[in-house]
């Protein structure tokens, strides 16, 4: 089991066109549709202060999908599911952890991520290189202590895997549309139709002080 | 770390709603329900009882509901129906829908291109038509089918449909069955419009509603139909909420807005201001005419019985006899929209007979609702993911039957049990 303790993670959700969502996916893999013709695109940053390989920064590009709820007894609901489609770090260890363990698609080069926190909001500038990719700034709304599991999907040409993430922490959510998403013209950013992809969150999150454990690896049956 | 023990994952039914349970895994549909009864289960005692609790009594302002939680019957003072003007229970619209079930028995037995057309269907189109100041209507079996058959009805495959984002239900499925291309904007916001509007090539339909049911907010119609027409689009404008209500004549929104010619498609309910089922559109002859033959969710429905289309024609008669019922219900929204301000009690921009009652609470609405409840006040509570996060709510209706001692009562009640609650401002 993988465990990470993290300082902040901010996620914003996006609308983007249902269209764009299922070039993204593989094909066993369901959008989640926030209205008909229109998905749910993820931006999480990812301030990590302690994992396997030390303190690092990553982002992560990702659709939500539909949960795998399999039925069996005793089986803990996920809160959400999502496919990260691209992700990046700041170091490499990191980055080939992430993609030997949790096979997550990842850019090769590493990524700079800036996070300046004020205090009802955590605005973080991600660029390669010098070249901005994106900017994002998330609020907070009312704090509370969360216990949640999110199912993680990926896939690659090993096959299409699923994990577990059970997170603990401060956490704030809302749906106040007070965030901002600013997509700049960058390859990172090439599997999205910029222009139609909301730069106001319809959902906000954050979560600070806490910990990550994924769980062992699914390997999902052949798709 | 101590991450493993740590993260045992915690959680109430209000974590979960119905969208959680959309998909089971494996091949058999039925998967998921193992799921989705062990939360139900949970959900159902705990606050989703509050759902569908049968009344045992007429939709008047006194209604008696048997609790789902107890098996009790309660009589309570109604604020969830819609029933607007009072007139499903009026003596002229019982005894007429009563000679109706004499004459004609229980139902159509048929559909309206076959057998199921009645003398009284075609009196209530025209009525509906001449009420609306139009050449014709067509009646549909119920305000959804409504909005399903007549956008499926006139938009295809390639077409654009521009919806606002607080659509009904019954509109997005129609844009789905329809198969167009669907784009929402902004809910009443007109630059957003513009936006999605922009460069948009081949046939358009925007569609709004008189009365957003969730927030009670009218439409912003004039900045809506400016933009629509700029960019070549027809309107349709959903006026369930509005029909018999807004209005110098009481024909909707648009006409409040003195804009009524320009919109393109009329379409409306009766079981809202009427109390009584069904829906309709209003147009031109030949536009009628066509969505007859392409309507579908007319045309493959049992037509609308004779006793309700009986009651219902008594029911526009009430309506355009007596003005004086609107004047009425815009005196008790007046009047509660007053009260509820003196008491610090939020519901938002409504400006409506619709008036959500902010909680903003989505773990605390359903125990709020369940002691107003108690408390004699007959309110259901809307939550996440009908609304926003955070922005759970009450949803009243307000009807012109209601005297000023029951809003005063209805007020007290639940003003109370928000300050109990920590949610008035007072």
């Amino acid at each position: 089991m993988l465990e990470y303790a993290f300082s902040d993670i901010i996620s914003g959700y996006f609308e983007f066109p249902t269209e764009n969502a299922r070039r993204l996916l593989p094909g066993h893999l369901e959008p989640i549709e926030l209205h008909h013709g229109a998905s749910v695109l993820s931006i999480g940053v990812f301030d990590i202060k302690e994992s396997p390989v030390g303190p690092y920064r990553s982002v992560s590009l990702s659709v939500l999908v539909v949960p795998l709820v399999k039925g069996t007894g005793g089986e803990t609901m996920p809160n959400s599911a999502f496919y990260p489609f691209l992700c990046g770090t700041n170091r490499p260890e990191p980055r080939a952890l992430a993609i030997e363990h949790l096979h997550l698609p990842h850019w090769t080069e590493d990524v700079q991520i800036a996070l300046e926190r004020e205090a009802r909001s955590v605005r973080s500038s991600v660029s390669v290189g010098g070249e901005s990719i994106l900017d994002l700034t998330i609020t907070d709304y009312q704090w509370s202590e969360a216990h949640h599991l999110y199912q993680c999907f990926s896939k690659d040409s090993t096959g299409a895997y699923l994990a577990g993430i059970r997170t603990v922490g401060e956490f704030s959510d809302h749906q106040e549309e007070t965030g901002q998403l600013r997509l700049h013209d960058h390859p990172f950013n090439a599997g999205l139709a910029i222009p139609d992809v909301y730069e106001v969150p319809l959902q906000e999150s954050w979560l600070r002080a806490g910990t990550q454990a994924f769980e062992s690896l699914v390997q999902l049956q052949p798709v | 770390m101590e991450a493993a023990q740590k993260n045992e994952v915690k959680s109430t039914f209000t974590d979960y709603d119905y969208s959680n349970f959309y998909y089971g895994a494996g091949d058999d549909p039925l998967n998921v329900l193992p799921a989705f009864m062990r939360w139900f289960e949970d959900a159902l005692p705990n606050g989703y009882h509050i759902y569908s609790e049968p009344l045992a009594t007429a939709p008047t302002t006194r209604v008696v509901v048997r609790s789902n939680k107890t098996g009790q019957l309660r009589e309570m003072l109604n604020l969830a129906s819609y029933n607007y003007l009072g007139i499903s229970y009026r003596d002229e619209v019982k005894q007429a829908a009563i000679a109706a079930v004499e004459k004609y028995g229980l139902g159509a037995s048929g559909s309206p291109i076959l057998s199921g057309t009645f003398d009284v269907h075609e009196e209530l189109a025209e009525a509906v038509a001449q009420f609306k100041g139009k050449e014709a209507a067509i009646l549909f079996p119920t305000g959804y089918s409504a909005n399903v058959g007549f956008i499926s009805a006139i938009m295809r495959s390639g077409d654009n449909i521009v919806l606002d984002q607080y659509s009904h239900a019954s509109i997005v499925d129609g844009a789905i069955l329809a198969k167009s291309k669907t784009t929402f904007f902004r809910h009443n916001n007109a630059l957003d419009l513009e936006r999605k509007l922009s460069g948009m090539k081949g046939k358009k339909l925007v569609v709004v509603e008189g009365v957003y049911s969730m927030d009670g907010d009218i439409c912003a119609l004039p900045e809506i139909l400016d933009v629509a027409k700029r960019h070549g689009a027809r309107i349709l404008i959903d006026e369930a909420h509005s029909t018999f209500l807004f209005g110098p004549n009481g024909r909707g929104v648009a006409e409040h807005f003195g804009l009524d010619k320009e919109v393109d498609f009329h379409l409306g309910t009766f079981s809202k201001s009427l109390g009584g089922q069904g829906g309709f559109v209003c147009g031109s002859r030949d536009l009628i005419t066509y969505v007859a033959g392409f309507g579908r969710s007319r045309f493959f429905s049992c037509n609308l019985a004779p006793m309700i289309a009986s009651g219902l024609l008594a029911g526009i008669k009430i309506v355009e006899a007596e003005p004086e019922l609107r004047a009425k219900l815009w005196s008790n929204v007046a009047y509660l929209r007053r009260r509820f301000a003196e008491e610090g009690v939020d519901i938002g921009k409504s400006n409506s007979q619709v008036m959500p009652v902010h909680v903003n609470n989505d773990a605390k609405v359903f125990a709020v609702a369940s002691k107003i409840q108690e408390r004699g006040v007959f309110l259901q509570p809307v939550t996440y993911p009908a609304v926003p996060k955070h922005k759970s709510r009450l949803r009243i209706s307000i009807s012109a039957a209601h005297t000023t001692a029951d809003l005063e009562e209805a007020m007290k009640v639940i003003a109370g049990v928000l300050r109990e609650e920590g949610i008035s401002k007072q």
